[in-house]
């Protein structure tokens, strides 16, 4: 088997179920892979390769014996460096937890190893995912494999990166204010951001604590579904945690879009923030293609970007206050500007801003709800751009904020950005795909439909 | 929000020691809040806040 860089999550299982791959050859490549790729890339800020290989050899033992431990056995994963694994750092990128060792294991992790995953190592983020693309910390930030001079998303930067470049085939994110779907959109892979909820978030460093979400990275819309399907689930000890149970997302994927009624909101990218030409460009193509292939696309009306992304900042940066207060009172000099910056903002905010971002969020809910009575999906922008330079700070702040995914954490709602092209400088477009509360597999369904279109899982960013 | 209103919210935040060591930082994240917080459009007064309070559903 050739390029097993390149395998899917899905080919990888199948394959090593039906012996014809060996776990131990498919790490070794990996992190042949992450040596001679990641000085460029920094996707990682530890590899656990020693634990990853002694991981791998004992899934061979354990196939080769006919004992499978699950649909993901053998299957390399990434893991962002905010998500405990116990016996590893998790840094949060940051100084401030430089030589945190993590004592639990997050019960994402811990569903992903229960179906025979194994952890690769931890993964650059922005610092306490909020930060930027900083120089100032401990370790560099992750770069986009499409061009390794360009800025690869975040907060999940190194999940994006090593995703896109074939350092391992799936990987844990999070979103808050849409840090899955940032770097999915950046580096032109599948992110989702699932329904608030639908995956505990106990063993992952808080960032606010009713938008946090943790969501699966993958090459694949196939891939993304089968990883949900491992980490969600109802978890009684994760306050914010659904009373409900994981689905079969994969099931629905290959019906196609005849007959699905999509709404596409067209003023966040064409009124709100207007998107480049090329990105305008790419999501009116998905809209005609869905609508070639038997979906009924429609314009939606929803409140605008600009008051989604008040709300959710006021609530995202007051609860992160309250979270940081004491290291930024006792240790400022220990954050990176951007981090420092950003938390620091929620000093300022007053126990009025909140309420009434609260109650203005519960407004927008009731609004993208009524959008929901008279389409099954949502179709939008994710980013309004391509991924600029990472040295280049005046338009890193610029098109940071130029983006439609904090609607949907303020929300709730389940949200997926992939690929919609490529810009002419080579660098990925994005589009997202919203669904109702709990009905991720539609959102899957489309999402395919729209890769099998456009062949986005076959285009791989031109490095190694 | 002028300078003498940040420092005042800072040093009642508990940040003298940031306001000594990056005063640029604070005023400008003090300035972020400010900007963000007045985008919000004023609430129906009868609107509650999200999550709800349901009195036997914590822990």
């Amino acid at each position: 088997m050739s390029d097993l860089h390149w395998l899917s999550v899905a080919k990888i299982a199948d394959s090593i179920a039906a012996k014809e791959l060996s776990p131990v050859e498919l790490m070794q490549a990996l992190l042949a892979r992450v040596d001679k790729l990641d000085p460029r890339l920094n996707a990682f800020i530890k590899v656990d390769g020693d634990q990853a290989l002694a991981a791998a050899q004992a899934a061979e033992t354990e196939i080769m014996a006919g004992r499978s431990r699950g649909p993901l056995h053998g299957v390399p994963v990434g893991i962002k460096d905010i998500i405990d694994v116990a016996g590893l750092p998790t840094t949060c990128h940051s100084k401030v937890l430089e030589t945190n060792m993590a004592t639990d294991t997050a019960v994402c992790v811990s569903k992903l190893r229960g179906a025979g995953a194994i952890v690769m190592g931890k993964l650059s983020t922005h610092e306490f995912a909020i930060g930027g693309p900083s120089f100032d910390l401990p370790w560099p930030p992750a770069r986009n494999p499409w061009n390794p001079d360009h800025h690869p998303g975040g907060s999940s930067s190194g999940s994006g990166s090593g995703v896109a470049a074939g350092l391992f085939p799936m990987a844990l994110g999070t979103d808050t204010g849409g840090s899955v779907r940032n770097p999915a959109s950046c580096c032109g892979i599948v992110g989702l951001k699932p329904t608030y909820g639908l995956v505990s978030r106990r063993g992952v460093f808080p960032l606010s604590f009713t938008l946090d979400h943790v969501g699966p990275m993958t090459r694949t819309v196939t891939d993304n579904a089968l990883m949900l399907e491992t980490i969600a689930g109802h978890d009684p000890l994760d306050p914010g945690s659904a009373p409900s149970a994981a689905g079969h997302y994969a099931s629905a994927l290959e019906r196609g879009v005849k007959g699905l009624r999509i709404g596409f909101v067209r003023h966040f990218h064409e009124i709100d923030t207007p998107a480049t030409p090329e990105v305008t460009a790419a999501l009116q193509h998905v809209a005609r293609t869905l609508q070639m292939a038997g979906a009924d696309v429609r314009d939606v009306v929803l409140p605008t970007l600009g008051e989604f992304g008040a709300v959710n900042r006021v609530i995202l940066q007051s609860e992160a206050w309250s979270i940081h207060s004491k290291w930024l009172r006792e240790r400022p000099g220990d954050y990176g500007r951007y981090g420092r910056l950003r938390l620091m903002a929620g000093a300022f905010m007053s126990s009025g801003d909140y309420v009434l971002a609260q109650r203005r969020r519960r407004e927008m809910i009731a609004a993208v709800e009524e959008a929901f009575r008279d389409v099954d999906i949502l179709l939008c922008a994710s980013s309004m751009d391509p991924a600029c330079r990472i040295d280049d700070t005046p338009e890193v702040e610029r098109t940071y904020p130029r983006q439609a995914r904090t609607p949907f954490n303020t929300t709730g709602h389940p949200a997926l950005a992939m690929m919609s092209g490529l810009s002419s400088g080579g660098l990925p477009l994005s589009v997202q795909f919203v669904g109702r509360y709990f009905d991720e597999a539609t959102i899957f369904q489309v999402a395919r439909a729209w890769e099998l279109a456009s062949g986005s899982d076959r285009k791989h960013p031109p490095i190694g | 929000m002028n300078k003498e209103t940040i420092e005042m919210l800072a040093r009642r935040a508990g940040l003298q020691k940031a306001l000594a060591e990056f005063p640029d930082d604070v005023a400008a994240a003090a300035r972020q809040a400010d900007d963000v917080a007045s985008k919000i459009k004023p609430v129906d007064p009868r609107a509650e806040p999200w999550p709800p309070m349901q009195a036997g559903k914590g822990q």
